[in-house]
């Protein structure tokens, strides 16, 4: 099987228009390429790994946020849950894949469920979305079982409308996943980049005041403006700049992450512990560090103490899957495809680039949790963990035994008894955060480029400046995420509202899962010009079995976020449910605000994907 | 007044009989078509002894009857490339020989043209609906004549071409892009090109510009950035701006009250530049979904009434 290629050069008359190039197969010629504009030479996987691997980011999402809340599920094994998290993204993987290929430069949720789910599909998405959404809002307000259900019927109908109306499920689920939940994740970033960067240098630096400051509201809204700085400056410069700065982000990181792991494996854990022992007296004059650090989580966060055991598969492993979502949700994050689609050559390519970074993650993800197992001790692990996690979001007023998070990279490097490779060592690490974190907000701007392009949105939302910066867009996003940032750094509840930031965005993974799943059959002619065709497994399309699985997990995911008490975003916490019934209500009430104002002007906005008969 | 605008179909028919079909469903009194309408391959159909095999997308086919046969043919145009049936021979020669290749698509191209005007000519009689084709810098220049030759058909190119009392002044010419294509001009000449072109517009105010190089740093313009082996630098994610400075410049002179762009199919988006609208309409044209502009047009008072970028 080749994939084609071209070459300039030749001649035929004009500027220069060469012609010729083509691809082969063993029969021969399949085709022949004229040059002509568009037509590239290649197409890099590594590319697409790259994107990959930084989007499941091991160091920024999965240390803190998967790998320090394993102590909530005392008998689920993390290792079996990371490799069930990766053998189930894989799957979705397989399906944004055959999207990507089957519709290229559309690149992204709002297009593909735009295109494919109208009509009946989205008529029973919106419907079942508005019910499940307006019956959770009606009981997180106390309006009794009966009312709930009238508020579903009235949030079906509601949806089963919107869904009726081209682009409207496409929007509400789009427009929450990649813009307005984008603004929860910008004191998400502040937070990582305090916990993972500025706390570990004040710590070593001997700036106690720094490390106690940005464990106040202040120092974590003040990081939280800082990512929110950081990102716009990104945008405003381009992505060109800033895609050279994850490439090198990528290789530092990478070459960080292979000092920490070869400490880990050099160290012992009682040269861990003794070092632990001498940095928590130096650094925050705690005595006995480590063993102090264990028993006060077994005191006051009423930790199981327990070994890790790499090949076990206790009864909560299951449930430790949506917490390792928060990390491994998003190998898709960065997968487009430009240019011509040729053949499967390009299918395989986006599906090799996205199973790359995921699977690179889950192995080192493993390979991580052994190492700190061995050299760090696990009790003291998830002891350090659910200490500061505990106090960090509020569930206990008791403070860890060290005022920072056991940060991984910072506890590894303490084997070295030196603050300044110390610091190199968190500093290098920091390309982790530097490479993840731009992209934040070019993901929203282009949503809110795409709802103004389709009139959703004011012109104004798609303008740039005469040096191409977006600034109606970046405020569109800056103006709630400073927002955010303010309720997330002040209000205890609002912190716990953090899982809801990959709630939703799977909510929005699980629309394009459906559209994935129903395309071969509800759009055969835009399926069988894909390169997709060509795949099936027992005759059914490879792209619906990789929806279907992505439907049926994320599907099991989301139910257990809204109705297991483990999560703390469910039924149980009113915040939590108020705030996703506010995002999605606004997003539906915007579109259908938007309908009826374009048609007072005379636009009707169901022009925008009704089909050209060609006969 | 209202415009039906599409560009960059590269020869995909089931796009250029959608876009023939835009007038009636979208009311449209205009319809405009960018460049960029020729394709850029041809997918051999070889004969082998009673049957035929052909790869598509990296598929292989073995077609027996007639119908199969047609059928693939138009599934292949609808993906903009040109179908051939051939020989083993003649693929054979062709793989040794550049001019015999050159021939064949010259042929293709141009028969395909001949074919599309003469569809125009019969679905657009009698409708009343104006209709411009301007070819750009990917369409080579021998289809300029069959264009102007249709009946139905008015060629852009060159020509500022009066409707309702509003001048639309068509170039297809480009600044220079990395693969040296048909109509490619240094950004002096291209606005000395356009200057031109305006100075024959009674006034500019009163023009659309329908110009298939967007202008430089519109966002119209964000193009995936190559490197010098024509490769995507950072797997397509690094944009950066490629439209015409010149095209820019005309617009911020003259200020049109509507400027259609093409060029560059990720740049789908509509910004205004000065008084001036500035569209871009995209291009799918591979998933056989027509990407375009409809725009109505005030033309006593020359402004722009409303638009929508729509996927047909």
């Amino acid at each position: 099987m080749a994939t084609m290629t071209d070459r300039s050069g030749g001649g035929m008359g004009g500027a220069g228009g060469g012609m010729g190039g083509g691809s082969r197969t063993p029969a021969g010629p399949a085709l022949f390429l004229r040059n002509a504009t568009g037509l590239v030479k290649g197409w890099s996987g590594f590319d697409a790994f790259v994107y990959a691997f930084l989007a499941v980011n091991l160091v920024t999402l999965g240390m803190f946020y998967s790998f320090a809340v394993t102590g909530y599920v005392p008998d689920g094994s993390p290792i079996a849950a990371i490799v069930l998290s990766g053998v189930a993204m894989t799957f979705m993987c397989v399906a944004y894949a055959g999207l990507i290929a089957g519709m290229p430069r559309a690149g992204g949720d709002y297009v593909w469920q735009t295109r494919v789910l109208d009509g009946i599909p989205g008529a029973v998405v919106g419907g079942v979305f508005g019910f499940v959404t307006a019956w959770l809002a009606g009981g997180a307000l106390a309006l009794g079982d009966t009312m709930s259900l009238a508020v579903g019927a009235a949030g079906a109908v509601a949806g089963v409308i919107i869904g009726l109306w081209r682009g409207g499920v496409g929007f509400v689920l789009s427009s929450t996943g990649w813009w307005f939940i984008l603004a929860l994740w910008a004191p998400i970033y502040g937070f990582i980049l305090k916990i993972e960067f500025i706390q570990p240098l004040a710590a070593l630096a001997g700036w106690t005041d720094g490390v106690d400051f940005f464990n106040t509201g202040n120092g974590t809204f003040a990081a939280s403006l800082i990512v929110i700085a950081l990102t716009t400056g990104l945008v405003a410069l381009g992505m060109a700049g800033y895609a050279r700065i994850q490439r090198l982000s990528f290789w530092i990181g990478l070459g960080a992450l292979a000092v920490m792991f070869v400490l880990m494996l050099l160290g012992s854990q009682d040269s861990f512990r003794a070092a632990f022992d001498r940095e928590a007296s130096s650094l925050f004059g705690v005595a006995g560090g480590y063993q102090a650090t264990i028993d006060n989580s077994v005191a006051n966060d009423g930790l199981a103490l327990r070994s890790l055991d790499p090949l076990g598969f206790g009864g909560g492993t299951l449930l430790l899957i949506p917490f390792m979502l928060f990390w491994i949700l998003y190998p898709n994050w960065g997968a487009t495809l430009y240019g011509e689609v040729r053949g499967s050559g390009d299918f395989r390519r986006v599906l090799n680039g996205m199973l790359g970074g995921l699977w690179v993650a889950v192995i080192l993800g493993v390979a991580f949790l052994l190492l700190a197992a061995k050299t760090f001790g696990w009790e003291f692990f998830e002891a350090t963990n659910v200490s500061y996690v505990n106090y960090a979001y509020g569930y206990t007023t008791t403070p860890p035994t060290i005022p920072i998070w056991g940060y991984p990279p910072l506890l590894a490097a303490f084997l070295i008894d030196s603050h300044i490779i110390q610091m190199v060592i968190v500093v290098l690490f920091g390309a982790w955060f530097l490479g993840w974190t731009g992209t934040l907000f070019l993901s929203s701007t282009r949503m809110i480029f795409a709802a103004a392009f389709d009139r959703i949105l004011p012109e104004s939302a798609g303008r740039v400046s005469d040096r191409g910066v977006p600034w109606v867009a970046l405020l569109l996003i800056m103006v709630p995420s400073v927002i955010l940032s303010w309720l997330y750094a002040y209000n205890a509840d609002f912190v716990r509202l953090t899982l809801d930031a990959t709630l939703v965005i799977a909510v929005t993974f699980l629309g394009s899962a459906v559209a994935a799943t129903i395309l071969p059959w509800w759009k055969p002619a835009l399926y069988n010009a894909s390169p997709m065709a060509r795949y099936a497994i027992a005759g059914i399309p490879l792209i619906s079995i990789g929806g279907a699985v992505t439907v049926v997990v994320l599907g099991w995911v989301i139910y257990q976020w809204l109705s297991n008490a483990l999560y703390g975003i469910g039924v149980g916490n009113t915040s939590s449910i108020v705030f996703l019934a506010v995002l999605y209500g606004g997003a539906a009430i915007l579109f259908v605000a938007a309908r009826f104002f374009r048609r007072s002007q005379g636009v009707d906005l169901d022009a925008i994907h009704a089909e050209i008969p060609a006969e | 007044m209202r415009i039906f605008f599409a560009t960059d179909i590269h020869g995909s028919e089931v796009c250029w009989r959608k876009f023939l079909n835009a007038a009636a469903f979208h009311r449209a009194d205009v319809l405009i078509m960018g460049g960029d309408m020729t394709g850029k391959a041809m997918v051999p159909i070889v004969a082998d002894g009673s049957s035929w095999q052909v790869t598509l997308q990296d598929r292989g086919h073995v077609l027996s009857a007639e119908a199969e046969l047609t059928a693939m043919e138009k599934r292949i145009r609808d993906r903009g490339y040109y179908p051939v049936r051939t020989t083993h021979d003649e693929v054979t020669a062709w793989a040794a020989d550049e001019a015999a290749v050159d021939a064949r698509f010259k042929a293709e191209i141009l028969g395909s043209v001949q074919r599309w005007m003469a569809l125009a000519d019969e679905r657009l009689a009698g409708k009343g609906v104006r209709c411009i084709v301007s070819p750009a810098n990917d369409d080579m220049f021998e289809v300029d004549p069959i264009i102007a030759a249709a009946e139905h058909v008015e060629l852009g190119e060159a020509n500022a071409i009066a409707v309702d009392g509003i001048s639309i002044a068509s170039t297809g010419w480009c600044n220079p892009t990395p693969w040296r294509t048909f109509r490619e001009l240094e950004e002096p000449p291209l606005g000395e090109r356009i200057d031109a072109l305006v100075a024959a517009i009674p006034d500019p105010r009163r023009a659309i510009f329908n110009f298939h190089a967007p202008p430089h740093g519109s966002n119209l313009d964000a193009a995936p950035q190559l490197d010098a082996d024509m490769k995507y630098v950072a797997g397509g994610q690094a944009l950066v701006p490629v439209g015409s400075r010149a095209v820019r410049a005309a617009i911020e002179t003259y200020g049109p009250l509507l400027s259609l762009h093409g060029h560059i199919h990720e740049g789908r988006g509509a910004v205004k530049i000065g008084r001036t609208l500035a569209v871009n309409p995209g291009s799918s044209y591979e998933d056989g979904v027509l990407q375009a502009a409809l725009i109505d047009i005030d033309a006593r008072k020359a402004e722009v009434k409303r638009y929508l970028l729509v996927n047909g």
